[in-house]
C-alpha cells in the first residue's frame, strides 16, 4: 500500500519539441510523493526528455521548445518550476538527476560527493564531511571507498561510479530523484545493488526512473507511465512489485 | 615507389634545413660573441651598467627592463584574458561570444606598429598627465600596451582549452545546481590548467620577444630603472638601436650576448610548453 498519496509532480498539457521534431504531445500526469514511478516506452519517445524537463536541464539545447506547465511540491509549497522567480540552482539541488552513463567529475571521490554541498555553501567542513559519509552510506558505497576517499573517482568500477553519482545527488537531500536508465551500462550484480538502493531511497524521496527493462520496472517501480509517439499510452499501478519484500 | 622515396628525401631535407637554420643562428651568435667570452667580460656584462664612454658594456639594465615590461604586461593581461576567454567559451550568451571571438582573432592581425602609434598618441600623453613628470614613456606605458598585444594569444589559447572540457563534466555540474560562474571556477578552470599555463608561457614568449612596442613606448633609457614610471630599454630594443648605429666594435659584440639570452629564454619556454603540452592532455580528455 502506498504510504502517502499526495501529488509531488503535476504536469499539465506539456508539449515539447527539438527543432521541428515533436517529442511530447499534450502530456498530463501526476507523480505521487515518495513513490517510485517508472517511465517506459520505445527509444526516442521523450522519456529522458521528460526527466530533463523536471530539472530544466534541456534549456541549453539549441532549438528545444516547451509549452505547458510543471509544478513540483518543494519545501512544502507548490512551485511552478518554469516561473521566472524559480531559482535554477535551487531547483536542481531539490530535484537531483543521475545519468545513464556515470559521470564523476575529474576529482577525488570525497570531492565529487562534497561538490554539491560546496556549491550550495553555508556548511562547515565537519557538516560537509558528515553529509558525505551519510550519502555514501545511503548509496551503499561507504564500505567500498571509506579508505580511499582521496583517490580519483574515475578509478572506481562502473557500478561504483554510478553509486557515487547517486551519493553525489543525495548529499544535498533532494526531494525528487530522477534516474535516467541508471543500470543500463552495468552488469547484473551492480544492477541488483542499484535496484536495492533505489528501493531504500523511497522513504525519503520521490523517484522517477526511465527504464527499458520491463522486468526491472516490475521489480522496482510501484507505478509506471508509458510514452509512445509523444503521448501517454498508459499510466497505472503495478499490482505486485516483486522486489518490495526484499 | 621511387617518387615516394624522393618525396620522403625532399621532405627530410626541408626538415633538416629548418633545424640547421636554428642551430646555425645559435652557433653564429656564440662565434661572433666569442671575443667577449674569451675576454672574460661575458659574465660581467650581466651585472654591469651600460656606459660605452667608459668602455663598460653591461646589459643589466636591459635585462631588468625586459623582465619588468614583459612581467607587468602579463600581470595586466592575464586576468583580462581569462575573463574574456570565459565569456567566449562558458559565460557568454547570445551573439556576444562569437562576436568577441571574431574581434580577438582580428586583433592578432593588426600590425604591432599600429599599436605603437596608438600608444604614442593616446597612452603616453595620458600617462604623462597622470604621473605629472617625465615624458610618459616608461615601463608602465609599454607594459600596458604590450598587455593589449599579447592578450589575443592568451584569449585564444584559454578559450580553446575551455571549450575542450568534456561536455559530460559540464552537464554533471549543471545537474548538480552549479551556477555558470561556479561551473567556471570549479570545473572548467581546474580541467584546463595545462592550456592556461601553455597560453601564459606563449604570451610571455611574445612579450619578451616584442621589439617595437618597447622601442616606441618605453623610452629606451640605458640607466637602471628605479620604478615602473621610469623609462627603460629592453634587450630587443637594445639590439635594434645598437645595430642601427654600429656594426664592428665591442659594443656591437655585446649584442650577441643579448641574442643568446633571448634565444635561450625562448628555447626553454618552447621546451616547457611541449612538456606541459595542452595538446596531449586534450586528447586524454576526448578519449575519457
Amino acid at each position: 500500500m502506498l504510504a502517502q498519496t499526495s501529488i509531488k509532480i503535476k504536469v499539465r498539457n506539456l508539449f515539447f519539441s527539438y527543432a521541428e521534431t515533436a517529442v511530447l504531445k499534450d502530456l498530463t500526469v501526476d507523480i505521487l510523493d515518495r513513490s517510485i514511478t517508472a517511465v517506459v516506452g520505445p527509444s526516442g519517445r521523450g522519456k529522458s526528455t521528460l526527466l530533463s524537463i523536471f530539472n530544466r536541464l534541456w534549456e541549453d539545447i539549441p532549438g528545444a521548445r516547451m509549452k505547458g506547465s510543471v509544478h513540483i511540491h518543494l519545501d512544502g509549497t507548490d512551485r511552478d518550476i518554469y516561473h521566472p522567480a524559480c531559482s535554477l540552482p535551487d531547483l536542481r539541488r531539490k530535484v537531483g538527476l543521475v545519468f545513464q552513463i556515470p559521470n564523476p567529475l575529474p576529482m577525488s571521490i570525497y570531492k565529487n560527493v562534497a561538490f554539491p554541498r560546496k556549491l550550495a555553501g553555508g556548511s562547515s567542513k565537519q557538516q560537509v564531511m558528515d553529509a558525505v559519509e551519510t550519502a555514501l552510506k545511503q548509496a551503499f558505497l561507504w564500505e567500498d571507498v571509506k579508505d580511499r576517499l582521496r583517490e580519483d573517482a574515475r578509478s572506481l568500477s562502473g557500478g561504483q561510479q554510478q553509486r557515487l553519482c547517486m551519493a553525489r545527488a543525495l548529499v544535498v537531500n533532494p526531494e525528487v530523484l530522477l534516474l535516467d536508465e541508471p543500470t543500463s551500462s552495468l552488469d547484473a550484480e551492480a544492477t541488483e545493488i542499484i535496484e536495492q538502493l533505489i528501493l531504500s531511497l523511497k522513504e525519503n524521496c520521490t523517484i522517477v526512473m526511465v527504464s527499458h527493462d520491463m522486468a526491472q520496472v516490475k521489480r522496482v517501480a510501484e507505478r509506471w507511465l508509458e510514452l509512445s509517439e509523444g503521448k501517454m499510452m498508459a499510466n497505472g499501478r503495478i499490482s505486485a512489485p516483486a522486489c518490495r519484500a526484499r | 615507389m621511387r617518387t615516394e622515396r624522393l618525396v620522403q628525401h625532399l621532405l627530410g631535407l626541408a626538415a633538416a634545413c629548418s633545424v640547421a637554420v636554428t642551430v646555425l643562428i645559435f652557433g653564429f651568435m656564440v662565434i661572433l660573441g666569442l671575443p667577449l667570452i674569451t675576454g672574460g667580460a661575458f659574465f660581467q656584462m650581466f651585472t654591469s651598467p651600460w656606459l660605452p664612454s667608459q668602455a663598460v658594456y653591461g646589459i643589466a639594465p636591459m635585462m631588468v627592463g625586459t623582465v619588468s615590461i614583459a612581467g607587468l604586461a602579463l600581470a595586466f593581461s592575464f586576468p583580462v584574458s581569462l575573463g574574456c576567454a570565459a565569456l567566449i567559451s562558458v559565460l557568454g550568451t547570445g551573439p556576444l561570444p562569437a562576436l568577441l571571438h571574431r574581434l580577438v582573432r582580428f586583433m592578432t592581425g593588426i600590425p604591432t606598429v599600429v599599436y605603437g602609434f596608438a600608444g604614442i598618441f593616446v597612452l603616453v600623453p595620458m600617462i604623462r598627465e597622470w604621473v605629472g613628470r617625465g615624458s610618459g614613456m616608461c615601463i608602465f606605458s609599454a607594459a600596458l600596451l604590450l598587455a593589449v598585444l599579447v592578450a589575443p594569444t592568451m584569449i585564444l589559447f584559454f578559450s580553446d582549452s575551455f571549450s575542450s572540457v568534456p561536455k559530460a563534466y559540464l552537464t554533471a555540474a549543471d545537474a548538480l545546481g552549479a551556477t555558470p560562474v561556479q561551473k567556471l571556477f570549479h570545473v572548467v578552470i581546474p580541467c584546463s590548467w595545462r592550456g592556461l599555463i601553455t597560453g601564459v608561457v606563449l604570451a610571455l614568449g611574445r612579450a619578451l620577444g616584442d621589439t617595437l612596442i618597447a622601442l616606441m613606448i618605453a623610452g629606451n633609457a640605458t640607466a637602471m630603472p628605479g620604478s615602473v614610471l621610469d623609462p627603460a630599454r629592453t634587450l630587443t630594443a637594445h639590439i635594434a638601436l645598437v645595430v642601427a648605429a654600429d656594426f664592428d666594435s665591442l659594443e656591437f659584440r655585446t649584442l650577441f650576448a643579448c641574442g643568446i639570452i633571448l634565444y635561450v629564454c625562448t628555447t626553454l619556454m618552447v621546451i616547457f610548453t611541449r612538456r606541459v603540452g595542452a595538446v596531449s592532455e586534450r586528447r586524454l580528455w576526448r578519449s575519457a
